[in-house]
């Protein structure tokens, strides 16, 4: 939007929900003890919507009521299927509130299929692609080191956030049991970057930052888009189909004004798709005409398929005796993973381990906001006081972090008999988790039992179960991007097989999810596809209006 | 263009409660996930002798008030009572807010049956633990000595200590003990307690570890805990 504004290109920008004002919309340094229901909010704030739910942290009493996130367009799971989506409709969506891991893929991710023969190779390599990773690291700012890891490409880095006490302790134990324990790669500006602030500490990134010192659209993409005069921007406005023309080419996208529920059509000589995966392939299934029996440019039947996802799940927690008593550290005021374990299995041999492909590990810990390991410690009085106190620097936990691969089982389609509130037919999901993440799953939990002995830790357990489908908010697959248009969706530009002018700039696209989060790429490919569709434009592939 | 990784961040911001909600049933997503539309409650707790329970009886309220001051006593920092933790137990049950408890909370209709069954717990326990008080020393709880309500309370916290047929009361302490550790640790009193770094919010950098030297931290001593260890009940 930003890059096709300064291109000179008329943009209209069609979205889903309210603007967003961090004035108004983020919390503004208030504390858990300034809220009425200390951040549990109203248990019946929801009451009568047709999706209840709440988002995430994100949307918490701290967002005082205000209408960012989606609770009036229901869904559907199919039998068996347990599936969460979290949605924020107001301007910029999701990325106003992510967690800002921004690790490179590479060819180890785009060549999997060379590697293990599992699925296939992604119609891009690393070094077609490393200079937009640059390109979007210098625009976003990325905080990271250099450290030559076979699975993680490095990139162009801003000082890193410093390690912390638990740090140094969990990198010693991962370094006795032969795994890495980095800085991880963090959208957060450790300085001043591109006019934008360096990065205060208040501690509450995942409430939207009040200042800009991270990358959102709120921040960046938007007010950038704006100052060129040649954005149009709708708000409220819930996309339900793209609209052809008599050739079956987009001439535009019809939207329900949320307000009047009225229908209103905007034409342009482009269409692009962002409305983050998943939504983006509801849009076309839906987008059914003479042409399209079964939604826009899907004539490889692929639409919706290979919904991909991160399993996520805590497979270890406890405490570090070594830093009971010793008085409380600013360990969580930078809000971020501050280091992770980038993956490290099947890297030298692709079928070194029972599963492949590979996950990585993010920790967290340290003195926080809430002793909520208090349920470990036992009694009450002064000495459980006094215990809660001492415990508060040592407790950490993990995450993991596991590619699905994917699977016919796996897909979006339309629910064949209901509709939300607008008239518009339901998303349904069909998911359940594969054999190979699984055992990623269960590999992770023994490495946290050596972890904890190797650094002289005490394990207090894991989760029993992962957490529930779509829980990491990192859904790839149903709109790949291939060269075959009998298999794929769109080409390498993400511009689609079946319909030119109609381009996609999400992570649906991305045949499959690798162990890394697809935010810093989803921007990187965004940039590429644009800078594509000018070419076109200067080609006269596409006219201008 | 999506963003993502909150979760990840969720868990992280928590993670303390995120890695015990495994195995304890003191938190679900719900905690960390609701907007309301009332403006910010006056800090400052009303007096106790004025504070009108919205929920709880008068007698049942000085009940929930000393059993929080015994969980959270005043020591060499403020306890329970100076957070005003009687007061928002009072209002979190009244509202049906579940603080406490395992339920999968989806919908609003989750949420008001959690809330409802809560608001059952706490009578039933108060009942409970007077019952218990009756047949063990023919007195109300709160008629009992400092004693007696500690050898009533320590039988349902201590596994060495539990008894037969005590398991509902036992439930009852693990219900009140967390509505007054959440109430305690969410007040500026009970954040200060623990030296919360996130009560200053402008740092002009994050300074990391301090023993950067000693990267396993085994050179740490614990400081002595000798402060305020007069009055435990272990």
């Amino acid at each position: 939007m930003k890059i096709l504004c300064e291109a000179g290109l008329q943009v209209c920008a069609v979205n889903s929900g309210p603007r967003i004002d961090p004035d108004v919309d983020y919390r503004g340094h208030r504390q858990v003890y300034d809220l009425k229901y200390r951040g549990y909010g109203d248990p019946v704030r929801l009451k009568g919507k047709a999706h209840q739910e709440p988002y995430s942290v994100e949307e918490s009493e701290y967002s005082e009521g205000r209408d960012l996130f989606e609770h009036d367009v229901a869904y559907s799971n199919a039998p068996g299927t347990d599936w969460y989506w979290k949605r924020c409709k107001a301007t910029g969506g999701k990325a106003n509130f992510w967690g800002r891991s921004s690790a490179r893929f590479g060819d180890i991710d785009f060549k999997a299929a060379d590697l293990d023969g599992f699925g296939e190779n992604w119609p891009v390599d690393y070094a077609e692609i490393a200079p937009w990773f640059s390109k979007a690291e210098r625009y976003m700012g990325v905080a990271s080191t250099i450290q030559n890891r076979p699975s993680n490409p490095d990139g162009e880095y801003l000082p890193p956030i410093p390690l912390r006490c638990i740090d140094y302790i969990i990198q010693k134990g991962s370094e006795k049991i032969g795994v890495p324990y980095l800085p991880d790669r963090c959208a957060q500006l450790t300085v001043a970057h591109n006019e934008h602030p360096a990065c205060h500490y208040c501690g509450n990134c995942s409430r939207g930052c009040d200042v800009g010192s991270f990358f959102s659209p709120t921040w960046f993409t938007i007010p950038e888009a704006e100052a060129t005069k040649n954005l149009t921007l709708l708000t409220n406005a819930l996309v339900r189909s793209v609209l052809v023309d008599v050739n079956g080419r987009a001439r535009g996208v019809a939207y329900v004004d949320r307000k009047s529920k009225r229908e209103v059509e905007v034409y342009g000589k482009v269409v692009v798709l962002a409305a983050s995966c998943v939504e983006t392939a509801h849009i076309m299934l839906n987008s059914k005409s003479r042409h399209w029996p079964t939604g826009i440019a899907n004539s490889s039947g692929e639409l919706g398929k290979n919904l991909c996802e991160h399993l996520y799940g805590n497979p270890g927690y406890g405490y570090l005796p070594q830093l009971l008593g010793q008085p409380a550290t600013p360990d969580n005021i930078a809000d971020s993973t501050v280091a992770w374990m980038p993956r490290w299995q099947n890297v030298k041999n692709p079928h070194e381990e029972k599963f492949i492909r590979g996950y990585s590990v993010y920790m967290g810990g340290g003195c926080g906001d809430f002793p909520g390991y208090y349920g470990q410690l036992e009694g009450f009085g002064s000495k459980f006081k006094r215990d809660i106190k001492r415990y508060y620097p040592t407790t950490i936990g993990a995450l993991i972090q596991a590619p699905t691969l994917p699977s016919p089982n796996n897909y979006v389609d339309i629910d064949p008999e209901k509709k939300d509130i607008f008239g518009i037919p339901q998303l349904r999901f069909h998911f359940q988790w594969g054999q190979n993440e699984l055992l990623m799953w269960e590999h992770s939990k023994q490495v946290m039992i050596d972890l904890f002995k190797a650094m002289g830790g005490e394990l207090w357990g894991a989760g029993e179960e992962p957490d529930r489908p779509g829980t990491s908010l990192h859904e790839t697959g149903v709109c790949r991007f291939g060269n075959d248009p009998k298999r794929y969706v769109t080409n390498k530009w993400a511009q689609t097989h079946d319909v030119p002018n109609l381009y996609i700039c999400d992570a649906s696209i991305f045949p499959n999810c690798t162990d890394k989060t697809t935010t810093m790429p989803i921007v990187a490919f965004t940039m590429r596809t644009c800078d594509h569709m000018l070419d076109n434009f200067k080609k006269s592939v596409h006219v201008r209006a | 263009m999506g963003g993502q990784g909150v979760e990840r961040r969720e868990i992280l911001r928590y993670i303390g409660i995120a890695a015990v909600a495994a195995s304890f049933p003191g938190f679900s997503k719900w905690v960390f996930a609701c907007p309301m539309d009332h403006p910010p409650s006056p800090a400052a707790p009303a007096p106790a002798n004025s504070y009108q329970p919205l929920f709880f009886s008068a007698q049942q309220f000085r009940m929930v008030e000393h059993f929080a001051e015994m969980i959270i006593p005043e020591d060499d920092t403020p306890g329970a009572r100076q957070a005003g933790v009687a007061e928002f137990i009072d209002f979190m049950v009244a509202n049906r807010v579940p603080v406490s408890g395992s339920r999968d909370i989806r919908s609003t209709a989750d949420a008001i049956a959690a809330g409802s069954e809560l608001q059952t717990r706490f009578l039933a326990g108060l009942d409970w633990m007077n019952a218990r008080s009756q047949s063990e020393f023919q007195k109300a709880f709160l008629d009992c000595t400092p004693d007696q309500q500690n050898s009533l309370v320590e039988e349902l916290a201590y596994k060495t200590k539990f008894t037969p047929t005590t398991e509902s009361g036992r439930a009852f302490f693990q219900l009140i003990r967390d509505y007054t550790v959440v109430g305690y640790y969410t007040t500026k009193i009970g954040l200060q307690s623990l030296g919360y770094p996130g009560l200053r919010q402008v740092w002009p950098k994050m300074p990391g570890c301090p023993h950067p030297d000693d990267p396993e931290h085994l050179k740490l001593r614990e400081p002595s805990s000798s402060d305020s260890a007069t009055q435990t009940h272990s």
